[in-house]
């Protein structure tokens, strides 16, 4: 029978298979706690064969998908066995623990799709899409992962290694954290603040080079780049939504008594001069572009992409942690960052569609039918969303 | 060069050289030392490279990775105009001719000029750093919202124009979906790989390993480039801290440099401009800025006229609450304009975030919440819709104001939402 055979075939594989990975395995993999004495190699192999004959009956009437998890369980339970009987394996006790105890749930909750192949004997050798699956291949390349799985479980199951089931037995390599732990280091020194000396005189040094360059230039520009004025119309954009937001929120406020009315009252005219002072900016910057030659524009973002002026923002910032606490919790993060960003964006194009579309609508001969077919879209994209349209009947009247 | 003594400073011999060589050895493809010195001197032999160098460093990081470099005519025609728009002071640099041949003197100043203006190392390194965590899109996305290079201007032809219209705003919406829903994908299988590594992770304060540490584990040849990857990454790091404690030297050397330019006497040339690029984005803000003064100006007057009605009869302890309520409010709309002043809402984070899946329970220390961020961007959310409803609803009653000219026709609106 399959599984019979596949289990006397197990302890020469694994026998032999065993010292490829032990040079492999370096300090990390935690030592046997003991050898076990025949007794429990007794029992351990009664234990198997019951599980076997248990998975035998449920394989008649399963499906191809729970056939899987049952053989993973099933080579799991034995290469556990048979590990157990070799010279010390590879953090086989570990694994025998948590096969021991998880085979309910490694039989009912796989999460193997249907490849087809129950037999024992033959792993698809291209299969490679199951996550950290130790193939029979593997056994000649120095891998990690062989001191997960023995070689000898990997024939019997193409999922024989899933990371439900194992990913908390794994273990990042020591030179891997070597080099992260000092990457993270060299980061956080690269954005700690310098010491005053030396950083005052190099930026007193800088200073004094930018300064020389403009005056070696022979160019009497009033220095506006056009970098920068798309800067500042950004931060203009920005001031006309904050003070807006602001205009609503006190306007929407009922005044309770006279302070909070003469409070409404100061904030509005603040607003309004506030909003003054900004178009007066604005006038300031249009006369700048108008007035003297800035230079092409960019071929594509390039220079705001790559520079951002005055370095707002710190490139050096090592990553915040951002702690979740369920999948759900995350998704709906996710997916709430992408509808305000989608919501930015489409108020965006609404704006410069009115700005577009409106006198188009107004410049056209109405009543011809072009004109309609224009208004119904124009009503469509800017009132609809383009999601739904409106119907125009012409009414004649009755003759 | 390295044989003189400098006075003061305290610059070493030998320092000069240490120094360009942290340099090179930072930047991104950087030239060899040796272009260095012969851009001094103007060798025209030096400047092919220079010129590639500053194509590397002003081009958007994504174009400079995954297509092949331009035509060395082209990389220096963008480098001009990247420059031009920065706001580089020397004009001379707009003359170079275009074949790259020349004006290696001119290169080296413009990346110094470019060093001394920002955090350029820095920037450059950040670009190409290892992510070894798993993050979310989350940052600000203003930069969706602003408008991209303009387009050549077509003339409108009715129905024709307005069903590609259409076509792309619906291959829009239709674009946000797909990316939407492969997020939510994205995330459950970022759950499931978090919650089955837990525990595994050397920094206990992480617990769980993240996509590119599971990789490297499951697949050894990618491990190994990742590794690689952090190992040079690490050597340029070393070189940027080096040249920081170096970078001195090279500014003294750089004034020597600009002190052996020749003198420009003659006049800029003027570099062509396209007169319908520029204005753009200006009169979008200027409309908008005048709408809200407007709307302002509305609010106000009655409100003045109203409380001017009524003023008198209130007694002397009412001049202290009038001022008291005058600072506040200077206060208040000082604390607003800084808001916008230095770029950036406090609540939203700027920063890449690794994601760190703990219990709700057991979460201390710092670090971002993320009910708290989902928090936020609600009332974000709640925001902005009544803001594009706002608009919608302008529209239409604009639309109903021009075709309500037009008698003998009925308009049927579609069913409400």
């Amino acid at each position: 029978m399959l599984p019979l055979d596949c289990s006397r075939r197990e302890p020469a594989e694994t026998l032999a298979a065993e010292p490829t990975p032990e040079p492999e395995t370096d300090e990390e993999v935690p030592p046997p706690a003991g050898t076990p004495s025949p007794q429990d190699l007794r029992e351990l192999e009664l234990l198997t064969q019951a599980l076997e004959k248990a998975v035998r009956v449920r394989k008649g009437v399963s499906k191809a998908g729970e056939r899987h998890g049952a053989l993973s369980l099933k080579s799991a339970a034995t290469s556990r066995a048979t590990t157990a009987s070799a010279p010390p394996g590879a953090s086989g006790q570990a694994g025998r623990r948590t096969s021991e105890t998880k085979p309910p749930r490694g039989v009912h909750q796989t999460t193997v799709p249907a490849r087809g192949l129950p037999e024992c004997r033959l792993p698809s050798v291209g299969d490679r899409t199951r996550m950290g699956r130790g193939a029979s291949t593997t056994k000649p390349r120095p891998s990690l992962r062989d001191q997960q799985i023995p070689p000898s479980a990997a024939p019997q199951a193409p999922e024989a290694f899933t990371l439900k089931e194992k990913g908390s037995l794994l273990k990042l390599p020591m030179a891997y954290r070597k080099v992260a732990s000092q990457n993270s280091r060299l980061w956080a020194q690269l954005s700690s603040p310098q010491t005053s000396d030396s950083k005052d005189a190099a930026s007193m040094a800088k200073t004094q080079f930018l300064q020389k360059m403009k005056t070696t230039s022979g160019w009497p520009g009033s220095g506006l780049a056009a970098a920068e004025v798309e800067v500042e119309a950004g931060l203009l954009r920005k001031a006309c939504s904050l003070m807006r937001q602001r205009m609503e929120e006190v306007l929407s406020a009922d005044p309770a008594d006279r302070i909070q009315e003469y409070y409404s009252l100061l904030t509005l005219e603040g607003l309004q001069a506030i909003t003054g002072q900004c178009l007066h900016r604005l006038q300031e910057l249009r006369a700048a572009v108008a007035g003297q030659q800035l230079g092409p524009w960019p071929e594509g973002r390039c220079c705001r992409a790559s520079l951002p002026c005055g370095g707002r923002t710190d490139p050096t910032w090592s990553p915040q942690l951002l702690f979740y606490s369920s999948p759900e919790e995350l998704q709906s993060l996710a997916v709430l960052g992408l509808r305000v960003a989608m919501l930015d964006q489409q108020i965006h194009l609404q704006k410069v569609l009115m700005a577009d579309l409106l006198p188009l609508v107004g410049a056209r001969e109405p009543p011809g039918p072009p004109w309609l077919a224009l208004c119904r879209a124009v009503h469509s994209l800017l009132c609809e969303g383009g999601e739904r349209f409106l119907t125009v009947l012409r009414d004649e009247p009755a003759d | 060069m390295g044989r003189r003594r400098r006075r003061g400073g305290g610059a070493r011999v030998g320092a000069l050289p240490e120094a360009i060589a942290a340099l090179s050895q930072t930047l991104p493809a950087g030239p060899s030392p040796e272009i260095f010195r012969r851009a001094k001197f103007d060798r025209p032999e030096a400047a092919p490279a220079l010129w590639q160098l500053l194509f590397r460093v002003l081009s958007p990081p994504a174009a400079a990775g995954t297509r092949a470099s331009p035509a060395l005519g082209a990389q220096v025609r963008l480098v001009k105009s990247a420059l031009c728009s920065q706001g580089y002071p020397r004009r001379v640099l707009a003359r170079l001719p275009e074949d790259g041949s020349q004006g290696s003197r001119e290169l080296l100043l413009a990346l110094a000029w470019l060093l001394a203006r920002g955090p350029l190392l820095e920037h450059l390194l950040a670009q190409t750093r290892v992510w070894l965590g798993d993050e979310i899109p989350l940052w600000q996305y203003e930069a969706l919202a602003s408008p991209g290079p303009p387009a050549p201007c077509q003339e409108a032809d009715g129905p024709v124009d307005i069903r590609h219209l259409q076509w792309l705003m619906g291959t829009l919406r239709f674009r946000w979906r797909d990316l939407i829903t492969s997020q939510q994908e994205l995330c459950a299988l970022l759950g499931k790989i978090h919650s089955y590594t837990r525990g595994c992770h050397s920094d206990r304060g992480l617990g769980h390993l993240s996509v590119a540490e599971t990789e490297l584990l499951r697949d050894p040849e990618g491990g190994r480039q990742l590794l690689q990857r952090l190992e040079s990454e690490n050597t340029r790091l070393e070189a940027a801290l080096q040249w920081r404690r170096r970078e001195l030297v090279f500014w003294q050397w750089m004034d020597t440099v600009l002190g052996s330019c020749p003198l420009q006497t003659s006049p800029a040339t003027f570099l062509p401009r396209d007169p319908a690029s520029g204005p753009g984005e200006l009169e979008l803000v200027a409309r908008e800025l005048r709408g809200l003064h407007g709307e302002l100006q509305g609010a106000v007057e009655p409100r003045r006229a109203a409380w001017e009605a009524k003023a008198g009869g209130w007694g002397p302890e009412w001049s202290a609450a009038q001022r008291a309520t005058q600072e506040a409010v200077g206060r208040d709309l000082a604390a607003l304009q800084r808001a916008w002043e230095q770029g950036g809402a406090p609540a939203q984070p700027h920063r890449p975030c690794r994601l760190v899946k703990r219990d709700a329970r057991a979460v201390e220390g710092p670090g971002l919440r993320a009910a708290e961020l989902t928090g936020a961007l609600r009332i974000r959310e709640s925001r902005l819709e009544t803001a594009l409803g706002q608009l919608q609803t302008r529209c239409r009653q604009e639309l109903a104001r021009l075709a309500g000219a037009e008698p003998g026709l009925i308009w049927i609106l579609p069913p409400g939402r």
